[in-house]
């Protein structure tokens, strides 16, 4: 079953980042700190646009190529959306440090968890649109991201949004989809075996989850399941964390 | 969606909805931080924040506070010397970022001969003459069309006897310093409050930059701890006018 | 290269004209730590230290693996400490600086040289499969004092730890996973700690406990001290610097241990406050299970 519990962010936790947010959803939790735009290396420069360098650190042990991969996956959705183009020559430092991830407890943890890339991937970059909100990073939108799992149960193809650890491994294909605040699809990331037609009814569904700004009963006719209206409403929760903070940062006015 | 004080929370990408924009029948729109201008008529926030408007000015701009701060010309700044070249001193605005020129005629009376002895570490009151993302920012400590310093140079302690140092806070709140109307119009009055009776006027002085620091400087140095912690934790307590004086009076009994 | 913020003369002048009349810039007093906090996370062996403005994150974890080869009847344990630019944008992943590696050193001398942790009760079969037990530290904030932080931060989420339950029946190893049987608490001996001094002064007169970020910059010496509740001393870095009178030192110290009285107290507490709450939600899930039945 996926856990349906309810998301939760806190903004400017860091006291001497420019920018922080920790963010905790589905058993995992991140947080994440920006600096920028600060100084960039001779080799990172860039002579018209802002360098975007991402670091992602795992909760237990060094990273490897794992982080890599989701760095350089954040990085490149990220750099889409920060308006580098403000700051030549200027760097933007995103480190997302995972404090915690959901334990299965039907296997022993093992230090090198092999597919967990996905499942993090959704809190990963919510916590870094979050951060950068803390820091007032130029932006051109903001963006929602989210996981969806298609698992084989009773015979049928199964669609599960935030897939469980163990529903991963069980699953026959795991997708990561971010969408902007524009419905633009930003990050697109699958793995495993699917079809066209699959692939675009997952994106429909994240397309939900992601864009959905009311809570509507419209997608009640398709054949999935009432967990779409129970996931997660992304964009009011992203609206309302930093609504809040900014309210408190605004009480003077 | 508006909040209870009329100002509508706004995230970047959003589009600004043309019936709060101001019209004016003569000045341009003016559009302040915080937003950004797709021509031709689009007017899209960049941060997250509260949008502002002011119709006698025909200005709008984006209220949000911040840590890092991004020189703009005009901008009042406390500099930290980081090394001199031939002509120019480098100073750096905040940490991690490239420094800023400033040039060593740039002061009031100086000459070729006789030029400001600033070693690095020292501290300047400037003002940002350029500044543009594709350069490094320039400094002036004297104003270029009267040649006057008005206050500004090198930040030292008061006379030579006494002492003072530089503390951090927000952008946002040393914006609210800087306002001519701070108490009305920023809502912070600590400053007023340590120099009036509730503070058993304490004598000391002043200089805010909007980079984020501000040079405290007096005679003793428990002054100094008692303006600099009561800036830093009404900036960090978000804390309101009955607070603050609550804050001055904790202060003053606490550090007897 | 990684580029430091150096604080201002005034700043530096200052802070010291301030101890020299007996203030520090936050008000406290010179043997006044900040208020420290300690939590627990959700899973077994996270401890979050927020000392004024350092936060450090510990996070332990252990697996099955082979002991060295010439050390077959003791298990593994390893802390790893790696900054990286969350902690100050001045930090390099992969480059280590001076403050890392002398924080990794402090840390290995203190916990793993001292025996806090029972590396014998770690081996499941000699020479065969032991367990290997790391603790990750990861400092999320720095505001000065890093060592004593992530000291205390180390310790207690070692205490709290549990590592899968073991047994050996006829030469086969079984591992429970967390759903077949609670898993246990490691073999803990004693906890240090660590306190750290600056000193301040043309003779390094003025010492003073937990130094901030900018009171660190402007010190000429500095002492770690890291010893247990009982008084025994694990071990003592005076890294250079200034020299110091030998009888301020030993004022230091038993300072120091008062401070280390403190420290194992609050970790005590709040591990007995973790165990109830989580024993609370232990309670309520058995009972649940016999009424579903």
């Amino acid at each position: 079953m996926t856990a349906t519990t309810a998301p939760e962010a806190a903004l400017g936790v860091l006291p001497r980042a420019d920018g922080s947010a920790r963010y905790s959803h589905a058993g995992y939790t991140v947080t994440a700190s920006v600096n920028g735009p600060i100084e960039a290396q001779r080799r990172d420069e860039h002579p018209y646009e802002a360098h975007v360098d991402v670091i992602v650190r795992p909760a237990a042990g060094v990273g490897g190529t794992r982080e890599r991969h989701l760095e350089s996956l954040l990085q490149s959705s990220l750099s889409q959306l920060i308006l580098v183009k403000n700051f030549p020559r200027c760097l933007i430092q995103i480190v997302l440090q995972i404090e915690d991830s959901p334990e299965n407890d039907y296997a022993n943890t093992k230090l090198v968890q092999a597919s967990l890339n996905f499942g993090i991937m959704p809190a990963l970059f919510q916590t870094s649109v979050l951060a950068l909100l803390s820091a007032a990073v130029p932006m051109r939108a903001t963006a929602t991201a989210t996981a969806v799992a298609i698992v084989l149960q009773d015979g049928t193809r199964k669609k599960v949004i935030d897939p469980s650890p163990r529903e991963i491994e069980a699953a026959k294909s795991v997708h990561v989809l971010a969408f902007t605040s524009r419905d633009e699809l930003l990050l697109a990331e699958s793995e495993g075996d699917f079809t066209v037609r699959e692939w675009d009814e997952v994106c429909e569904i994240a397309e939900r989850v992601c864009c959905r700004s009311t809570v509507t009963k419209e997608g009640i006719e398709m054949m999935l399941d009432d967990e779409v209206a129970d996931g997660p409403d992304t964009r009011h929760f992203l609206r309302s964390a930093v609504e809040d903070k900014v309210a408190a940062d605004l009480h003077w006015k | 969606m508006t909040t209870t004080t009329g100002r509508p929370f706004v995230l970047p990408g959003e589009t600004v909805d043309p019936s709060l924009v101001p019209t004016h029948k003569k000045h341009p729109l003016r559009l302040g931080p915080g937003l950004r201008h797709i021509p031709p008529s689009d007017i899209i926030p960049t941060v997250a924040g509260q949008l502002v408007t002011n119709p006698v000015k025909n200005s709008i701009w984006v209220e949000y506070n911040s840590q890092r701060y991004i020189p703009q010309p005009g901008d009042l700044v406390i500099a930290q010397i980081v090394r001199s070249t031939q002509d120019a001193y480098l100073a750096s605005l905040s940490p991690y970022t490239a420094s800023a020129t400033l040039p060593q005629l740039s002061f009031e009376g100086a000459t070729k001969k006789t030029r400001p002895m600033l070693s690095p570490g020292s501290l300047v009151y400037a003002r940002v003459s350029l500044a543009n993302k594709h350069m490094d920012p320039e400094l002036e400590c004297v104003s270029s069309a009267t040649g006057k310093s008005d206050g500004l140079g090198p930040l030292t302690a008061t006379a030579g006897t006494g002492t003072g140092t530089v503390f951090d806070v927000s952008l946002g709140f040393a914006r609210r310093l800087l306002m001519a109307r701070s108490r009305e119009e920023g809502r912070v009055a600590v400053l007023e409050m340590l120099g009036g009776e509730e503070g058993g006027g304490l004598a000391f002085e002043t200089a805010v930059g909007r980079n984020g620091k501000v040079w405290v400087g007096s005679e003793s140095v428990k002054t100094v701890i008692i303006v600099g912690r009561a800036l830093q934790e009404t900036d960090r307590g978000g804390l309101g006018i009955e607070e603050q004086r609550r804050l001055v009076k904790r202060l003053i009994r606490e550090m007897r | 290269m990684p580029r430091e913020a150096e604080p201002s003369l005034s700043e530096k002048q200052f802070v010291l004209q301030a101890l020299q009349e007996n203030l520090r810039l936050d008000g406290r007093e010179f043997d006044q730590y900040r208020p420290l906090e300690l939590t627990f996370g959700d899973q077994y062996g996270v401890a979050d230290v927020t000392l004024g403005k350092t936060r450090v994150l510990a996070k332990a974890s252990a697996e099955v693996t082979v002991p060295y080869a010439d050390r077959p009847l003791d298990g593994i344990f390893t802390i790893a400490t790696e900054l990286s630019p969350m902690t100050a944008p001045s930090f390099e992943v992969n480059r280590p600086t001076e403050t890392e590696v002398l924080l990794s050193r402090l840390l290995e001398k203190t916990i793993r040289r001292s025996g806090a942790l029972d590396t014998e009760s770690l081996c499941l079969v000699a020479g065969q499969k032991c367990w290997s037990v790391r603790v990750d530290v990861h400092v999320l904030s720095h505001g000065g004092n890093l060592i004593d932080a992530a000291c205390l931060a180390v310790v207690a989420s070692l205490r709290h730890f549990r590592k899968p339950d073991t047994s050996i029946e006829g030469g086969v190893l079984t591992v429970y996973t967390p759903a077949e049987r609670e898993p246990v608490p490691l073999s803990w001996l004693h906890s240090p700690f660590c306190v750290t001094w600056s000193f301040f002064g043309e003779e390094g007169e003025i010492a003073v406990l937990d130094a901030t970020w900018l009171e660190e910059q402007v010190r000429v010496a500095s002492c770690t001290i890291s010893l247990n509740r009982h008084g025994e001393i694990c071990q003592i870095a005076k890294l250079g610097g200034t020299p110091v009178e030998a009888v301020a030192l030993l004022q230091c110290t038993s300072v120091a241990l008062t401070k280390a009285k403190e420290f194992s107290a609050l970790v005590d507490r709040k591990l007995a406050e973790d165990l109830k709450r989580r024993d609370k939600g232990g309670l309520m899930a058995e009972l649940k299970a016999e009424n579903d039945r």
